[in-house]
């Protein structure tokens, strides 16, 4: 094994730990916040994912996200003792009262005009086997219409992006079954076998360490599969892949959905650490936000991308409560955006990537140059 | 119905307005500007802004908004995109930067009260503009009543798209811009200064983008994010119509237009944009070129 891999091996191990050794040092409110940077962080990696590995730059990752948010908080919210309490034996969101017709029967299956939609969600196994499959679904059927067609860059970008702003606008429109703007509220807490995961406590926390460590270790073993070499072949130069025979349609389509999944995943956990659900996921500078973590993280680094992501976000979330900079934050970042695109194109991931590989030259040129001499000395004597 | 497809067609014209910009710098430089919506914004509160600061009428915001958002385009430009050219992605996300950066120059009350240097402004809130009088009422064709303002965007918008061509197809300029559009290194190896030209054809797109800004000063309003969704809309316009092809994002701006109002009538707002969007993922997928589109050399 070289140095170089060594050293990389070493980031993500060292990442890892330090993931799990945060509760050390913070208290329950602020690991409440940590919680939504790691969500932040699996965001990164999804990206780093189809952009850096796959040259497929969504802007419409916010989709993925919001599906997998959505799915989860049907279910958290029909969970939430506010749904039981409807006057029915079976529980009914409070918002689809105030949308249904007055004569309408309090019944989830007829409601209002979809809600039966809502009825396999008052299983939340269901709701979390939904959040990653339907991104997972979603993705499958638009890569493979798009990458058959040989779309390529910034046109499928303007697709993604079209796409999640649509789906934002049918779910603002779509009142009676989504609550519109306000999106879902009052959840319940995330169940599993009996165990509660309450969002200011150290459980969630661990969930959403556990489940950032778990992506990036599958998706860094992922990036080591031949799979993924032929993708980024296909990302270098994809008529000649072609040529030599790779299904080039497949190789993009089974990336773009893990990202999809992983974002949808992503998605659930920041449901479950914040309680809410809206169609502010789908927003335009959402999607755009993830790029830009990527990207000054270093598109093509799943770590760099992660830590790029949590880095951002916390860094904003302090300097927005330093009372010179809550103005001014916004526009340093746009700087600092505009200043790494220009400087920095390969974000700090590359930076580090290239420090590591000086490192690893050097290391085997002392050990070469160690070699000869030792070879010189044996010689004389 | 006369009246909807009037709406219609205003619509498209503000489209039109702002896509005609992204089509000359993205179908001839290659550079995806998202920054372009922000244009509009300034060209908005250049209307407000005269108003206030220099007593000025709506009708000289025009030419004023133009200049004063050719000359940020031209800065641009010379500062951040000319580094970029060739980098079709980067451009996206170094613009978006810019984006966030002209955004928040302007809810900082156009100043850096941060440092303790403070130039009275506007603030992040909500701006409105008048309109002339003698735009404020209808003009009626028999028994169709169709508002004065409207019609004076479709006439402006008439105006400038003409001037545009004029500019492209009847000008040495616009043979060089056209020649760019075409083969960029065959224009540059012709002795055509591709740096000059550039410059010059993204400031008058960013100009064009601060007219657009001041027809929608007129009735919407004006605040510091507006040109978020106001550059994607230009995106799709451009996109769906065929890149590089001036006529093809006139038609599309056209037909988007009349889509989002003729949807509007039948349902609401919401889902006319929804449909929009919806035409624009099928217009991508079944013609990627673009429904317009001429040959590439």
């Amino acid at each position: 094994m070289g140095l170089e891999r060594k050293i990389q091996l070493g980031a993500y191990a060292l990442f890892i730990v330090a993931l799990f050794l945060v509760p050390e040092f913070s208290d329950e409110f602020w690991l409440n916040r940590a919680s939504k940077y790691l969500v932040y962080g699996m965001l990164g990696v999804s990206i780093a994912l189809t952009w850096g590995y796959a040259g497929v730059l969504s802007l419409g990752q916010g989709l993925f996200f919001g599906i997998g948010a959505y799915m989860l908080a049907m279910s958290l919210k029909l969970a939430s003792p506010t749904s039981l309490a409807q006057g029915s034996d079976r529980p009914i969101p409070d918002f689809m009262l105030w949308n249904a017709e007055p004569d309408a029967p309090v019944e989830l299956c007829c409601i209002t005009p979809g809600s039966y939609l809502w009825l396999p969600f008052e299983s939340v196994s269901f709701g979390m086997l939904m959040g990653v499959l339907l991104p997972a679904v979603v993705a499958g059927i638009l890569g493979t219409i798009v990458f058959k067609k040989r779309i390529s860059g910034v046109f499928i970008s303007i697709i993604t992006l079209a796409l999640v702003l649509l789906v934002r606008l049918v779910v603002i429109d779509l009142q009676p079954l989504t609550n519109g703007f306000n999106g879902l509220t009052d959840l319940a807490f995330l169940t599993i076998a009996g165990f509660e995961f309450d969002p200011y406590s150290r459980s969630t926390y661990y969930l959403c360490a556990a489940s950032l460590a778990l992506v990036l270790i599958a998706a860094r073993l992922l990036a080591d599969t031949r799979a993924s070499l032929i993708l980024q072949a296909i990302r270098d130069d994809q008529q000649r892949a072609r040529h030599l025979g790779f299904n080039v349609p497949m190789y993009q389509t089974f990336f773009f959905v893990v990202s999809a999944a992983i974002a949808g995943y992503a998605g659930m956990l920041f449901v479950v650490a914040s309680e809410f659900a809206s169609p502010t996921f789908m927003d335009l500078s959402f999607s755009v936000a993830m790029v830009v973590w990527a990207a000054v993280g270093g598109r093509s680094s799943l770590l760099g991308a992660c830590i790029g992501a949590i880095a951002i976000n916390w860094i904003e979330a302090e300097v927005s409560e330093t009372a010179a900079l809550v103005e001014a934050w916004k526009a340093i970042i746009g700087l600092i955006f505009v200043l790494v695109v220009l400087f920095l194109p390969r974000g700090l991931g590359g930076v580090a990537h290239d420090l590591a590989a000086r490192l690893a030259r050097r290391q085997s040129r002392k050990a070469a140059a160690a070699g000869t001499a030792g070879a010189e000395v044996k010689r004389h004597a | 119905m006369v009246e909807v497809l009037f709406i219609g067609l205003s619509l498209s014209s503000i489209l039109l307005l702002i896509a005609l910009g992204l089509a000359i710098t993205y179908g001839a430089m290659g550079v995806i500007n998202m920054a372009h919506g922000d244009m509009v914004m300034i060209g908005a509160y250049v209307t407000v802004m005269s108003k206030i600061w220099l007593g000025l009428d709506f009708y000289f915001a025009i030419p004023l908004a133009f200049i004063v958002t050719a000359l940020i385009g031209l800065l641009i430009e010379r500062i951040v995109i000319r580094r970029l050219y060739g980098r079709l992605l980067d451009t996206l996300l170094a613009t978006w930067g810019i984006s966030i950066l002209l955004q928040q120059a302007v809810r900082l009350e156009l100043g850096l009260s941060f440092f303790g240097l403070h130039i009275e402004g506007l603030g992040p809130g909500l701006q409105k503009v008048d309109v002339p009088e003698f735009l404020r009422g209808t003009i009626s064709f028999g028994d169709t009543e169709l508002n004065g303002y409207r019609m004076f965007i479709i006439l402006v918008t008439i105006a400038l798209t003409f001037v545009t061509w004029f500019l492209l197809y009847r000008t040495a300029f616009g043979v060089q811009v056209r020649a760019i559009i075409r083969n960029p290194e065959m224009a540059a190896a012709s002795g055509i200064d591709v740096k000059r030209v550039n410059s010059l054809t993204f400031a008058f797109g960013s100009g064009l983008a601060g007219v657009a800004g001041v027809m929608m000063s007129g009735f919407k309003t004006v605040f510091p994010d507006m040109g978020a969704t106001l550059v994607v809309d230009g995106f799709m316009v451009v996109v769906a119509g065929g890149v590089g092809s001036i006529y093809g994002t006139i038609l599309s701006s056209g037909l988007l237009g009349e889509i989002n109002a003729l949807v509007a009538l039948a349902s609401n707002d919401i889902i006319a944009r929804a449909v929009v969007f919806a035409v624009v993922i099928l217009v991508i997928i079944l013609k990627p070129k673009g429904l317009f589109s001429f040959k590439e050399r």
